[in-house]
């Protein structure tokens, strides 16, 4: 943590950069959901509408089919999408940094271009019935052979699997190494003989999460994301990029739902009960806390700090506002609990993920425990 | 100031703590509270901002006040320092180096309202008056009475004769009256966030050594969980605490209080809780009078009514067309 000054202000060229994208989107309308479209078919369509303006992957080099600048050009125009009440970026982040970061360069050329356009739609096999937070504790594994591997196993959690064509997959590829040693990533396309995509209804209703089931299905040499045995490094990278504060979309969201139960507070003044007043007003000091916090991480960046294990402190703050929000805006509005129950509703239930996907809350606290402050392992 | 000028006025706050911080409520006396004091006002730090643009941004105030507040120090650093000179540098005051005011509150620790209320000297260590704000916005200086008794056992506070004639030194214009508050808001909370945030690595540190069961206390995750919890606390407080120190320099005054009321706000209950947290690692010991685990809780609780009370605040941040 810097403990110097720090402009929390945006320098010029982020500015300009964010006029240019406030001007390409006052010429391209933002485009509406169609009845029955499902969201992640509208959500691509929004997708490669962003890539024709060339506002995807801008801190991804040029050659690869970004823009080569950096991660605070890509928060500046998250924040922009926020403020304008337009659906976020696409969540291509952490994938694209997975490939950064460990695949090779011919992989590079050939998935990231097509994943930056929306070509192409990945999900994350990771998680698996039996290994949630402990997910070194996977059993889904692929089989060496001389050239190829056959896999075997089962995932969960797979979000929009049904939407997607690839599909990067972590699965052990030795039985006797210590778990953090013996797991590696591959890119594979679902529609192999052998994979088997079904999707789970969650608790708000809606079909994000699915199940991936892998009965000896067969990958590529070429297929495998870095050296075996870094899948577990690699996935580190992935989930800490998800937690991210910068996600300023995110913190946008929140930001609307506070304006608007502020709206209901000033309109009926003197009529809500003084408790409900004050919730309103932590919900408020809740987003102040995160727009401040976001920025910091923003400033520490521009001043040479490189990212840490402190995403984790980010998504616990993260958690606490949104649920927090979602909590007090059904007691704000109690209509929402009628009948089926209104899409607040359906967003209050989404809420309750928030301290489990992407590493429970208590995970991230073990994260902070040990790799923060340094206490002593156990035992 | 330059970031290399920033650092050598921080490190010399940082060594007057080591000198005179205290390490027990028993080394609060009469002298070592005027060493202290003298060597503060030897830095000559009240010159920080006393000029006209000030040669500190609030920003480093805030980042000095947080130094201040990392260990229990008698010295007037927001009273003297960084408080009255600033109320009198808005006023277009010429500097005056005879006297040294500290700000006066109402006994409750709130910005004084109707002229008549009944007034404390706050944070007065070496000061010989003290600066009122009148709702309206008047500046008076007042005179200061015998020493007031306070829980916060390192700061000294002094009663106000009720009968005391105010001297007019002026008057803030409003929107200098806001950036006055945003102002004593900021630098206020920022001491609070550097006593929470040193006595939870205290208490980590503790955690580290302390053994039970054979083992240190730190490798169990029931404290382990406390204290990321409370490590998440003093974040919190951290960002959003620089962040309206930052909008002071940088943007209106409206936005700028804004800020520092958020500011206040969290601070009040998470400063609080993380102070709790380490309290309870740090278990029996922190219960003894000689321990310093209760000046940080003095500090802080008393803090968390300072200025504005989450009760004040949370209510009047609720309605976006409340600016108070």
């Amino acid at each position: 943590m810097t403990d110097t000054p720090l402009d929390f202000g945006d320098p010029a060229d982020l500015d300009r950069l964010r006029r240019e994208f406030r001007a390409w989107l006052a010429e391209h309308p933002l485009p509406e959901r169609q009845s029955g479209e499902p969201v992640p078919v509208f959500l691509r369509r929004w997708h490669r509408l962003l890539h024709s303006g060339g506002w995807v992957g801008l801190d991804v080099p040029e050659r690869y089919g970004g823009r080569g600048l950096t991660a605070l050009h890509q928060v500046a125009i998250s924040d922009e999408l926020g403020a304008c009440r337009a659906p976020g970026v696409p969540r291509i982040g952490y994938l694209a940094h997975a490939l950064l970061e460990f695949g090779s360069e011919e992989q590079r050329l050939r998935f990231l271009p097509r994943m930056l356009a929306g070509d192409e739609v990945w999900c994350q096999g990771f998680s698996e019935p039996g290994a949630g937070s402990d997910l070194a504790g996977m059993s889904t594994f692929a089989e060496r052979h001389d050239d190829h591997y056959t896999v075997r196993g089962q995932k969960l959690w797979t979000s929009y699997a049904q939407y997607s064509g690839l599909c990067l997959l972590l699965a052990r590829t030795d039985r006797a190494a210590p778990a953090h040693k013996s797991i590696s990533a591959f890119v594979l396309p679902l529609d192999r003989p052998g994979v088997t995509v079904r999707p789970l209804r969650a608790a708000n209703g809606d079909d994000e999460f699915c199940e991936l089931f892998l009965d000896d299905v067969r990958v590529e040499e070429s297929e495998r994301v870095g050296a075996e045995g870094v899948g577990w490094a690699l996935a580190m990278t992935t989930v800490s990029y998800e937690r991210n504060a910068l996600d300023t979309g995110h913190i946008s969201k929140y930001g609307l739902l506070v304006e608007r139960l502020r709206r209901h507070a000033a309109e009926r003044h003197g009529g809500l009960p003084d408790g409900l007043l004050s919730r309103i007003g932590r919900c408020v000091v809740d987003y102040e806390v995160l727009v401040a916090h976001a920025r910091r991480r923003t400033a520490e960046r521009l001043a040479g700090q490189v990212a840490g294990p402190e995403s984790s402190v980010d998504k616990l703050l993260m958690t606490r506002t949104e649920q927090r929000l979602y909590d007090t805006a059904l007691e704000v509005f109690p209509d929402e609990l009628a009948g089926e129950g209104g899409e607040l509703f359906g967003d209050y239930l989404y809420s309750r993920a928030a301290s489990v996907y992407g590493g429970t809350s208590q995970i991230q606290r073990n994260i902070i425990a040990k790799r923060i402050l340094h206490l002593p392992s156990n035992g | 100031m330059d970031r290399e000028e920033f650092v050598l006025v921080r490190d010399m706050v940082r060594s007057l703590a080591t000198r005179f911080g205290v390490t027990s409520a028993d080394e609060v006396k009469p002298s070592t509270r005027t060493a202290a004091q003298q060597a503060l006002d030897e830095l000559g730090l009240a010159e920080l901002r006393r000029t006209s643009p000030p040669a500190a941004t609030a920003q480093e105030c805030a980042l000095l006040a947080q130094e201040h507040g990392r260990r229990p120090l008698t010295t007037s650093l927001l009273g003297t320092v960084l408080l009255a000179p600033e109320l009198l540098r808005l006023l277009g005051a010429q500097p005056d180096t005879r006297t040294t005011p500290t700000i006066a509150l109402t006994r409750e620790l709130r910005f004084p309202g109707q002229a008549s209320t009944d007034l404390v000297a706050w944070d007065c260590e070496g000061a010989d008056s003290a600066l009122r704000v009148s709702a309206e916005g008047t500046v008076g200086r007042v005179e200061l009475g015998p020493a007031a008794p306070g829980t916060d056992l390192v700061r000294a506070v002094r009663s106000v004769p009720s009968d005391a004639p105010v001297e007019v030194v002026g008057r803030l214009t409003p929107p200098d009256r806001l950036r006055w508050q945003a102002y004593a808001l900021v630098v206020v909370t920022a001491e609070l966030v550097g006593a929470a945030s040193s006595f939870v690595e205290q208490a980590v540190e503790y955690a580290r050594v302390r053994r039970q069961y054979g083992r240190p206390i730190g490798s169990f995750q029931a404290v382990q969980h406390l204290l990321a919890d409370a490590t998440v606390l003093v974040e919190a407080c951290t960002s959003v605490t620089r962040y309206a120190a930052w909008c002071l320099d940088n943007e209106p005054p409206e936005r700028a209080l804004a800020a520092a009321r958020a500011a206040k706000a969290e601070v009040n209950s998470s400063a609080l809780e993380a102070v709790y947290a380490g309290m309870q690692v740090f278990g029996g010991i922190a219960q003894t009078w000689e321990h310093t685990a209760h000046l940080y809780l003095r500090k802080v609780r008393l803090g968390s009514t300072l200025l504005a009370t989450t009760a004040d605040l949370l209510p009047a941040l609720a309605v976006p067309e409340v600016t108070r």
